[in-house]
């Protein structure tokens, strides 16, 4: 989830765009990590150092790893440490990102830092995936901290990325947050939650990406079910709110259940509280996921 | 008895669900499989039928997935019927359990779940 997030961190500052995100994603599968964005991120060489190496490469014959030890960057010790690394998906991106030109590695040694220092997060952190470290970059992100229910909405929002990424698509890029008070809703699917606190869940998007949506959660077989987007996105939608509350009950001993989901084309849906609208920007579109604590 | 000669009854009010499940039990061999869209019509299609098994929602629109339960194990207290459900909540699971359930699923269940419940019923030791 890191690597979506820090997707959005350099789009909300304006170091690349959608498209090269998009791009990004789709190339990232065929990424091969290098030694220098490990450095990098490890903060033991500097953006300039790694430079250098590159272009001391172009005249001699040696690996990255062996340049840099020999110009006295880094010890053999570090460059072992580095290799036997998994590449993290975050760093795959940015990896990426720099193959494709859209940033310099001075630019990827910044960001990576201001990601980190912004949302308190070390190393270890970007590593796992643990929940505490999870909560803490959704809360900075959406500026939950500052809504009602603050906890609450963080839970779900998280265990809903969770679910994106677990059933729909790794390869999505999360917007900034809008607070709405109504939604004009070409198709969406809304589930209310209820029990120890009440919540309106929705999720909608454009009719080709709604399709599309529904399609990466059922698989192609499915496709001639009467009214298949809807039932789909509900089912997906019945799934997640049933995992939040079952993570709400055993954890916080929240008691909750939910409605049945309720289909809305073409008409306006207004909140009795402020809604969080979460756009998502995935391969095939936008989809908007809307959840309003009462 | 063998699994291919178990009646089975799925009933959710996704039809995505139902017929999800549907493919995994017939890819089984077993060719009894009923749908019921709620809770109403699980009853009713239990009666009609009598199935072995009985896969349950329980967020479902008219009477909910517990209720059904409970007429069906009013109806015939030797049922077995599987609470598949999205809120595996502590609430819920009590509920089911005290009102007759075999078993709980949360969802999104997988094939294997599915076919070891089965493989279970037809061993008699739902």
């Amino acid at each position: 989830m890191f690597a979506q997030f820090f997707g959005g961190y350099l789009l909300n500052k304006k170091l690349v765009t959608s498209d090269d995100l998009t791009q990004a994603f789709e190339d990232k599968k065929h990424t091969r990590m290098r030694l220098g964005v490990l450095a990098i991120n490890a903060g033991l060489m500097t953006a300039d150092q790694v430079e250098h190496v590159n272009i001391t490469q172009q005249s001699v014959d040696k690996r990255f790893g062996d340049l840099a030890v020999e110009l006295g960057y880094v010890t053999d010790d570090q460059v072992e440490k580095l290799l036997s690394q998994q590449p993290t998906e975050y760093l795959l991106l940015g990896q990426t990102l720099v193959n494709n030109g859209v940033l310099t590695n001075a630019q990827f040694e910044q960001a990576i830092k201001d990601y980190k220092t912004d949302n308190e997060l070390t190393d270890s952190d970007l590593e796992g995936s643990k929940n505490e470290s999870l909560s803490k970059l959704v809360t900075e992100f959406y500026h939950l901290e500052e809504a009602v229910n603050a906890r609450m909405l963080t839970d779900y929002v998280t265990m809903m990325f969770k679910n994106i990424i677990r059933f729909i698509d790794g390869d999505f890029t999360p917007l900034e947050a809008m607070v709405i008070r109504e939604f004009d809703a070409e198709n969406l699917i809304e589930q209310r939650i209820t029990g120890t606190y009440d919540a309106v869940t929705c999720i909608t998007a454009d009719k080709d990406v709604y399709f599309e949506f529904a399609k990466r959660f059922a698989g192609e077989t499915f496709g001639d079910i009467t009214g298949f987007e809807n039932e789909t996105v509900g089912e997906f939608l019945n799934v997640v709110n049933g995992l939040f509350a079952v993570n709400q009950s055993n954890e916080g001993g929240a008691e909750l259940t939910m409605t049945p989901q309720k289909a809305i084309t073409g008409s306006k849906i207004t909140f009795e509280k402020p809604a969080y609208c979460i756009p998502v920007v995935f391969s095939f579109g936008e989809v908007d996921f809307i959840v309003s604590a009462e | 008895m063998v699994i291919q000669d178990l009646k089975v009854l799925i009933c959710d009010d996704s039809m995505f669900a139902r017929k999800k499940m549907s493919m995994t039990i017939s890819a089984l061999g077993i060719s009894a499989v009923y749908e019921a869209a709620d809770g109403e019509e699980a009853v009713a299609k239990y009666k009609e039928n009598k199935p072995d098994v009985v896969f349950m929602d329980i967020i479902m629109p008219r009477i909910t997935g517990i209720e059904a339960l409970k007429q069906i194990i009013e109806f015939d207290p030797d049922a077995k019927v599987v609470m598949a459900s999205s809120v595996g909540t502590q609430g819920h699971l009590k509920e089911a359990l005290r009102a007759g359930a075999a078993d709980f699923l949360q969802k999104p269940i997988s094939d294997e779940d599915t076919k070891a419940i089965l493989e279970n019923a037809a061993k008699g030791v739902l």
